[in-house]
């Protein structure tokens, strides 16, 4: 039943003229960004060169592409979410989902999958194009995969904060506003120099540091399971929510 | 009528608050195989919430539904798997073609994948939807939108159908199209279906309740006390906005 749902919710998306023009920007910024990183690194490579243990092309792209694109990720996530709940209840389909056999989770899960496939062939696209650098020179492919997963680990906690906020209301500009602000939050977390202890602790909570190991070649299983656990409270929110709405009737 | 006791659907003492205000009062159905119950009432009447209950959109405040045998509250999946449902808004997607919109309607209802084609084929044939297959939902009129409708509620062939004025938006030929269809459906089932005109459901029929304020105020075969049924529909009507519309 998650397939089935999870088709649907990427077929809608991919249906849609407005994705394929995000995407087509989307393109355009990686490929902008990338030589801009292969220019950087063909400048600094001299200079590398005379350091102990320099990063080789990989790691250098890993760092200074991959890296860059995470933000833009954590807006993506939110982007591709924000439809999948509010344009249900602005259409009036919710109907349809909640008469049929198919529990909250079955429903929260399937769409939230949906949203995860483009999210996840982008992120394969941004790590294809240094890859593609594999024809002449050699290529640490583990390293591209990792930071790829870091792009896909941060866009899917942020996509179900945007499904999460979807099924809220029926407006999704609303929806991504609030999904954003949260991201948003989660990000300056990190970059805050707290001297308070409490407030050191929450930069636990922040994107940031969770995510840098990932580019660097490197993952630990805080990190995962940090992403996990964001990805899983927002979609278990949604759940709850979902369930109170057949509670109250407002939708 | 099955010679089977167990009712298909079986509602007790549905209740449902907005605030303080009972909105669905302590209303209970029974129905078997073969039962026709048009849900007479004026607007606001609470056919819609009852509607809603039923096919387990809403969650009541008290009472009991039993769908086949099976209680929407303690087996919701499999409960539901026995119902289709029509809410007053048919829930279609616009950018979906008829044919792929009811494809995703049968599997969300389980059907199995080797009878999806055929089933799918089936109901839009019954429901005069197979000219326009290929089209877009969005493209089509608010008739045949609500045929659509129609046919997600029906095509994994429910024990109970649950459909809220089926015939918004149809013209007369297609009313008949439609009843013709309900009682089709009933001969294996049984269907509830709501409308505030009585000349539809004397039309179709074999029982006809009465809401009014939330409550039930008439359960009855529809060959019984059919003047005593047209006397209480005119005063509600006349109650309410001073004019009768029989």
């Amino acid at each position: 039943m998650i397939s089935t749902i999870a088709k649907f919710e990427s077929g809608t998306l991919l249906r849609s003229p407005q994705m394929w023009a995000i995407c087509a920007v989307i393109a355009a910024i990686f490929g902008y960004l990338f030589l801009q990183s292969l220019e950087e690194f063909l400048k600094v490579q001299p200079s590398l060169a005379l350091q102990d243990h320099p990063p080789g092309l990989t790691g250098f792209l890993s760092a200074r592409f991959l890296a860059t694109l995470s933000p833009l990720f954590s807006v993506l996530g939110p982007l591709f979410a924000m439809r999948s709940f509010s344009d249900e209840f602005r259409h009036q389909t919710m109907a349809l989902w909640q008469s049929s056999p198919v529990s909250n989770a079955s429903l929260v899960l399937g769409k939230f999958v949906g949203v995860l496939i483009p999210l996840l062939l982008l992120a394969l696209l941004a790590a294809v194009m240094p890859a593609a650098m594999g024809l002449i020179v050699n290529i640490d492919i583990a390293t591209l995969l990792l930071g790829a997963l870091g792009l896909l680990l941060v866009a899917a906690s942020c996509a179900a904060i945007g499904v999460y906020f979807s099924s809220l209301t029926k407006q999704p500009m609303i929806a991504i506003v609030a999904s954003l602000g949260v991201v948003t939050l989660l990000w300056l977390l990190g970059g805050a120099s707290f001297t308070n202890p409490a407030m050191l602790a929450l930069q636990q909570f922040s994107i940031t540091s969770h995510l840098s190991g990932f580019f660097q070649g490197y993952v630990q299983s805080k990190d995962v399971l940090y992403f996990a656990l964001l990805t899983a409270l927002f979609l278990s929110l949604t759940v709850i929510r979902l369930g109170s709405l057949r509670n109250s009737g407002n939708q | 009528m099955s010679s089977d006791p167990t009712p298909l659907l079986q509602a007790s003492d549905l209740t449902r608050m907005v605030n303080t205000t009972a909105v669905v009062d302590n209303v209970s159905l029974s129905l078997q195989r073969g039962d026709i119950l048009g849900l007479l009432g004026l607007n606001g009447a609470g056919k819609s919430t009852t509607l809603k209950m039923l096919a387990g959109v809403l969650t009541p405040d008290a009472g009991q539904i039993t769908i086949a045998g099976h209680s929407l509250h303690d087996d919701p999946i499999a409960a539901k798997q026995q119902i289709g449902f029509l809410p007053d808004q048919p829930p279609v997607y616009p950018d979906l073609s008829v044919a792929a919109y009811l494809k995703l309607s049968a599997q969300l209802r389980r059907v199995p994948s080797n009878h999806l084609k055929e089933q799918t084929d089936a109901i839009m044939e019954r429901c005069e939807l197979t000219e326009v297959a290929k089209k877009r939902i969005g493209k089509l009129s608010k008739g045949y939108q609500q045929r659509v409708g129609l046919a997600q509620a029906l095509i994994h062939k429910p024990a109970v159908a649950l459909l809220d004025e089926p015939s918004n938006g149809l013209d007369p030929q297609q009313m008949q199209s439609m009843r013709n269809l309900i009682t089709d459906v009933a001969e294996q089932s049984c269907v509830i279906f709501s409308t505030h005109l009585l000349s539809e459901v004397t039309a179709i029929c074999n029982r006809i309740a009465v809401m009014h304020n939330g409550k039930l105020v008439h359960n009855q075969r529809a060959d019984e006390n059919l003047d005593q049924l047209q006397n209480l529909f005119n005063e509600l009507v006349q109650k309410e906005s001073g004019s009768a519309i029989t």
